[in-house]
């Protein structure tokens, strides 16, 4: 993983620390809007904040500001180093990072004052934004003769469009959420080709220091097709047919084929080191966020708040905290981080959705509002950790003098 | 003491993945499922109940002891004409295959069994046998033999003749010749072909039972067509597939895997 680029022509050369790649200033504003979006949102629950008054309504503004605020700044991060590493790209310029940051930052106060301004100007950011992001990750994506990693341009697109049909619906006010449900789709799908790159060095990372490849770890493209397309198919179903139980079916099959996926990651003692812990747990988090969706469609349980926050919380929330904690400390010269906070932040995010899905069973009645606060603290605590163990790592200097996003020498 | 520890942790690690790898096949049934519900919603309950009503109706068949007295006809009735056409079929394969003249005297008669129908053999058999269990038994056992005979011929014709000589220039004792020489490659032929006529057997059985007997899930699949009940007849159908998918998945496909490990290495 290592990046072939002129330090000379670093974004950050002659900047702030902040600017020396382009994932920094992303992965904070990701964490600080993970503590702000629910501690608000907490807060209003609990009466003690007026509840957002804007177009959809407060809970579309809650589901909005974690996937298009929270995930997309993480996204954004990731990708505009990722790619760039993946295909050799040069790096993106710090007027286009600090162009991405400024609509994204004011696609969240123009969505907050919708209300007030209209739906206009938070569409037009917040779209805006996404459309930029393709737009530069885009050429270095088509020009890669391979075009291995061409999947996180049409994800992307299709994040883009979601995004945009969201607001579309706001503006014929007809049901957004559902479009928010199919960037959930979007998302799972990220996380699974997003992981299969990032595993494939992780895990075999790992295999190695326990002393050698006898069987390397292989993210086999059939099954994370396989598990992409069912995951697919249920998201267009239930876009389509909302609440029809014959999707709960495709439920069903997209947590098999997660789980199938699995048959990959099955490579002994290694399976418990952090590093291929976390991303497992992930899978095992998306399974079980579709297996709750697939029963209650079928149930006709109303289990879908319980299964959408499974995903979310669990699945999304604890890949974007690895990959966060791994590219975040790699690409800033630090070496792997090996301090227990990792996995604490990673049991306790994991515990934040558990108790955020009990929250959303039918039978929560009257613990219902504990559980939901519950999960509320619990996933301030992760992301609060997080944030105290790499802010000086994403806004400071370099250990190593460097510029740019280069990797340390050696793995730490 | 230690090395049967490892090797029974092995076996435990190969058994779980096997079992672990069947979220694959349980992904496309879900998919298969949630196409007969989309199927099931749009031609209403009279034509196609959905699978939940389909799986309710088996349970209520079950919980009443509706269910198993014929299940266990019908896997009587496909177990014993698999298991002659196994035990003939096998047995006359490996003798054609020994000898090619034998071998070019068969292949006519194969092609013929093969392309004779099994509706036309279950006609004959209901005018030989009558109703009972002797019609669906035969209508198995000739559908089945010829696709076993023609993997046991196969298997034996492609033996590798070097193989023969170096097991004949070291002098192996004949038991040993026919169970590491002789044995893998054949059954390498002849458990593909055994898998294939057990599929048929569950299929040839219940369409015999359907026409010519008086219980058995064929019987039962009539009953309910003759009731215009299309939940007991999908029920009794999510049975016998079942019964089929858990054979072939728990039984036939690991010992196939066992049998077939040598080719692996």
């Amino acid at each position: 993983m290592s990046t072939r680029t002129d330090h000379s022509s670093r974004p950050g050369a002659s900047g702030s620390a902040l600017w020396l790649c382009a994932f920094r200033p992303f992965f904070l504003l990701t964490a600080v809007h993970a503590l702000f979006a629910v501690g608000y949102w907490a807060g209003a629950l609990a009466g003690l904040l007026p509840l957002p008054d804007v177009p959809g309504g407060a809970i579309a503004w809650h589901a909005h500001e974690l996937i298009f605020g929270f995930a997309t700044a993480s996204i954004a991060g990731f990708l505009l180093t990722a790619i760039i590493e993946f295909t050799g790209a040069p790096p993106v310029g710090r007027k286009a990072v600090t162009s991405l940051l400024a609509l994204w930052f004011c696609g969240r106060i123009a969505y907050a004052m919708a209300g007030t301004i209209g739906i206009g100007p938070a569409a037009l950011m917040d779209v805006g934004f996404l459309i930029l992001l393709v737009v530069r990750i885009a050429g270095p994506l088509w020009r890669d003769p391979s075009r291995r990693h061409v999947a996180f341009f049409h994800v992307l697109v299709a994040l883009a469009a979601s995004h945009a049909g969201f607001y579309i619906a706001l503006l014929r006010q007809t049901d957004a959420i559902a479009w928010l449900l199919l960037a959930v789709g979007l998302l799972m799908i990220l996380i699974i080709v997003a992981l299969s790159r990032i595993s494939m060095r992780l895990v075999n990372d790992v295999l190695e220091a326990q002393g050698g490849l006898g069987a390397p770890y292989l993210a086999r493209p059939p099954r994370r097709n396989f598990a992409i397309f069912c995951i697919a198919v249920y998201s267009g179903a239930e876009f389509v047919f909302p609440g029809n139980g014959a999707a709960g079916w495709l439920a069903l099959a997209a947590a098999a084929a997660v789980f199938n996926l699995l048959n990959d990651w099955h490579v002994g003692r290694a399976l418990f080191q952090r590093w291929v812990l976390i991303p497992y747990v992930v899978y095992w988090a998306m399974a079980l966020g579709y297996v709750t969706l697939g029963i209650g469609l079928l149930s006709g349980g109303g289990l879908g708040s319980a299964g959408h926050h499974v995903l979310l919380i669990g699945a999304l929330g604890l890949s974007i905290l690895i990959v966060m904690a791994v590219a975040g400390r790699m690409h800033s010269g630090y070496g792997l981080d090996h301090r227990r906070w990792l996995p604490v932040a990673a049991a306790v995010l994991l515990v934040a959705g558990l108790t955020r899905a009990a929250a959303g069973l039918p039978h929560a009645g009257a613990v219902h509002a504990l559980l939901l606060q519950g999960a509320a603290v619990l996933w301030i605590v992760a992301w609060s950790i997080y944030l105290a163990y790499s802010w000086r790592v994403l806004s400071g200097p370099r250990p190593d003098g460097g510029q740019g996003c280069d990797e340390p020498r050696e793995l730490s | 003491m230690k090395g049967c520890g490892r090797t029974l942790q092995r076996r435990a690690a190969a058994t779980g993945g096997y079992l672990w790898s069947g979220w694959g096949s349980l992904a496309s049934l879900c998919l298969v499922m949630a196409a007969w519900s989309f199927a099931a919603q749009t031609l209403g309950p009279l034509i196609l109940p959905t699978p939940l009503e389909a799986f309710a109706t088996l349970m209520g068949l079950f919980r009443d002891g509706t269910a198993w007295p014929e299940i266990v006809v019908t896997a009587r009735r496909a177990m014993l004409g698999f298991g002659m056409s196994v035990v003939v079929g096998s047995v006359l394969g490996l003798a054609a295959g020994v000898s090619m003249t034998a071998a070019m005297m068969a292949r006519p008669v194969v092609t013929l069994l093969l392309g004779m129908p099994p509706i036309a053999w279950l006609i004959l058999a209901l005018l030989w046998f009558g109703a009972g269990d002797g019609t669906p038994v035969f209508t198995v056992f000739i559908a089945c033999f010829p696709i076993i005979f023609v993997g046991a011929m196969q298997g034996t014709r492609t033996l590798d003749g070097q193989l023969k000589e170096v097991a004949q220039v070291f002098g192996l004792p004949l038991w040993m010749k026919l169970t590491d020489v002789y044995l893998p490659h054949v059954v390498s032929y002849l458990f593909p072909a055994w898998i294939a006529a057990l599929g048929m057997s569950w299929k040839i059985v219940v369409m015999a039972e359907l026409l010519s007997t008086e219980d058995g899930i064929g019987a039962a699949l009539a009953v309910s067509r003759s009731h215009l009940d299309t939940a007991a007849s999908m029920a009794w159908i999510v049975a016998l597939v079942g019964m089929l998918l858990a054979i072939e998945y728990l039984l036939l496909e690991p010992v196939k895997r066992r049998v077939e490990s040598w080719r692996e290495l």
